[in-house]
């Protein structure tokens, strides 16, 4: 019996003892602006505009697919409890809207990052080019948008003002040093879209061809590529055995000799297409989200667009100059 | 698009004879969990797959490493289901939904605990009838040999325990050895089949021949013929029909299951009607 008292007891001075250790947490650091993300690209320009000056997350956990995600009730506190919540449309994050509306507003400053954004309608899925298929009369994709606007670096460039504005509009007093990261960033966005552009503009092949979803659409009309996907911008539809088969006979035709397979998730279908065309499989990241290790090496978005740079010009032969 | 075109691509090839290998497998398994009333147990373990699967990747053992856990701990969950319906006299249905239960949000906790991975989980977890590589033709064949092995050998012990476990257990039928067998099977058959085709097929195709069969079939050998049979046409035909009309192959298959199952029950009718007029 007294042993048991002594384990109550211990555990309920250990409860407070965290309790109170969280409060003081929160309260120093509350005098800092907290910002909450959604994306990796958002949480990355948010991570730098900020510098030393606010604390930026982000909510989706290393390793998961973004269009899987669904906010869990802790993630709705921090975004309700954050000064600004950055996301990036409702075609990316459909949830993030209805969140919204149960917060209190007042306190809650919402960035729209993708706002003024030119998008582009989504699908280039293999199969849709070939007559004879008869689906065109039912492309369900005709509706979306392409929700992966920042893969083309002057919208990311336009992300990265959204994200200044709401920065300078929740915590004035630093603007001045938001405005000079924020100009710095777009500077180093600008160098990486001309290396782009001169990296990828004398290859021997101008098609890229990836066995993923739908996503590098904005990329491939940026610097004039055709681009081609095994599935639509939904990540979680199946392919047919047909749109398996016109991949392989894609692949063939084109002449390739990499194929491109997305971050994250299992590239079992892309190394099949691969292993069926007799073509090497290539990683383009997508920049959705990290897995665990790159983001305790702290990897950043400009950093992982120059790896698929790099993996761009083999892919596709480049010379670079 | 004629026949020899698309047998003309390895992947087909491969999920042809990896497909009607596994389908063979679950459509004769399924047989006697139907009628021993844990249809539902082919779901059941691919949670506790999905649980498993998260110890696995906090370790970091990815794809065919991580059976090194799944596997023993499926493997347990089959003989939980059964002590479950053995000692807390709970119906197959109850201890498969605990045991299922348990084994997702085991998963869940483990998912948010670890702080996120290296890759997206349940990409990983599923396999696709698409994409089978020349090893797990194979692995698909083993299993396919064992699973087969076994139901042969205890072929008349598992028919005696369908029927009436309780005379089984009388006339001398070891029913502990028994029982805990066939659901071991499955468990081997559910997380290696579900990395190869996914688990929609593989729970589906455990339950629908054998149902489909029971509609028609006067005896039981007669029974797992007909859901063997069943289960490899759904196979052959739903991956040409997927190539044919550009459907996802596993909903198609799934979907032909179901519409031999209406075939069925409108066959027995008829027979019904002729015979009792």
């Amino acid at each position: 019996m007294r042993t048991l008292l002594l384990i109550v007891l211990s555990l309920t001075a250990m409860a407070v003892a965290g309790l109170t250790g969280c409060t003081r947490g929160e309260q120093q650091a509350s005098t800092k602006l907290q910002v909450v993300t959604t994306l990796f690209p958002l949480f990355d320009f948010a991570r730098i505009i900020a510098g030393e000056r606010a604390e930026v997350t982000m909510l989706l956990p290393p390793g998961m697919e973004p269009h899987s995600f669904e906010p869990k009730p802790n993630d709705i506190i921090r975004i309700s409890k954050s000064g600004l919540f950055i996301y990036t449309s409702r075609y990316m994050e459909p949830w993030a809207e209805t969140i919204l509306k149960g917060t209190d507003r007042r306190s809650l400053r919402v960035v729209d990052a993708g706002q003024g954004v030119s998008y582009l309608k989504g699908s280039a899925e293999v199969g849709h080019d070939h007559a004879g298929h008869g689906d065109h009369g039912t492309d369900d994709h005709a509706a979306g948008m392409d929700p992966h606007i920042w893969l083309d670096f002057s919208n990311a460039v336009v992300i990265v003002n959204n994200i200044l504005t709401g920065f300078v509009a929740a915590d004035p007093a630093n603007a001045p040093l938001y405005r000079d990261n924020a100009a710095a960033l777009n500077a180093r966005l600008a160098d990486l879209d001309r290396r782009y552009r001169e990296g990828l503009s004398s290859c021997a092949s101008r098609t890229f061809l990836h066995g993923g979803h739908y996503t590098f659409g904005y990329l491939a009309r940026r610097y004039g590529l055709e681009y081609r996907s095994l599935s639509g911008i939904s990540s979680e539809s199946e392919p047919s055995a047909a749109k398996m088969a016109a991949m392989v006979r894609q692949i063939r035709s084109s002449g390739v000799r990499y194929l491109f397979a997305e971050e994250l998730l299992s590239p079992r279908l892309t190394e099949t297409l691969a292993g069926e065309a007799g073509v090497e499989v290539l990683k383009l990241h997508g920049a959705h989200n990290l897995g665990k290790d790159d983001v305790q090496r702290g990897i950043g978005f400009i950093e992982l667009m120059e790896q698929n740079l790099a993996n761009l010009q083999k892919g596709l032969a480049c010379r670079s100059k | 698009m004629n026949i020899l075109e698309i047998l003309s691509y390895g992947f087909i090839q491969r999920a042809l004879l990896a497909g009607t290998l596994i389908a063979v497998l679950c459509s004769v398994l399924g047989v006697f969990l139907v009628l021993r009333r844990l249809s539902l147990i082919g779901d059941g373990l691919a949670h506790v797959t999905f649980g498993s699967t998260a110890i696995a990747l906090a370790f970091k053992l990815y794809s065919a490493a991580s059976l090194l856990v799944s596997l023993p701990v499926v493997l347990l969950a089959s003989l939980g289901i059964l002590k479950l319906t053995e000692k807390a006299r709970l119906s197959g249905d109850a201890a498969i939904g605990i045991v299922s239960a348990v084994g997702i949000s085991a998963g869940i906790m483990l998912a948010s605990v670890g702080g996120g991975y290296n890759v997206d989980l349940l990409s990983y977890l599923f396999g696709n009838i698409l994409s089978i590589t020349y090893e797990e033709v194979l692995i698909a064949a083993g299993l396919f040999c064992v699973v087969m092995l076994l139901l042969g050998l205890f072929f008349n012990d598992l028919l005696a325990i369908t029927f009436n476990e309780g005379l089984a257990r009388v006339s001398g039928v070891r029913t502990n050895l028994i029982n805990a067998v066939l659901v071991m099977l499955t468990a081997l058959s559910v997380v290696l089949a579900m990395k190869l085709v996914g688990i929609m097929l593989i729970s589906s195709l455990l339950i629908l021949p054998a149902v489909s069969a029971l509609q028609l079939a006067r005896s039981f050998k007669a029974c797992i013929a007909l859901a063997a049979l069943q289960g490899c046409c759904s196979v052959v035909a739903g991956i040409f029909v997927s190539f044919l009309t550009n459907l996802p192959t596993s909903a198609t298959i799934v979907m032909l299951n179901l519409l031999f199952f209406g075939a069925s029950c409108g066959l027995r009718r008829l027979l019904g009607a002729k015979s009792s007029s």
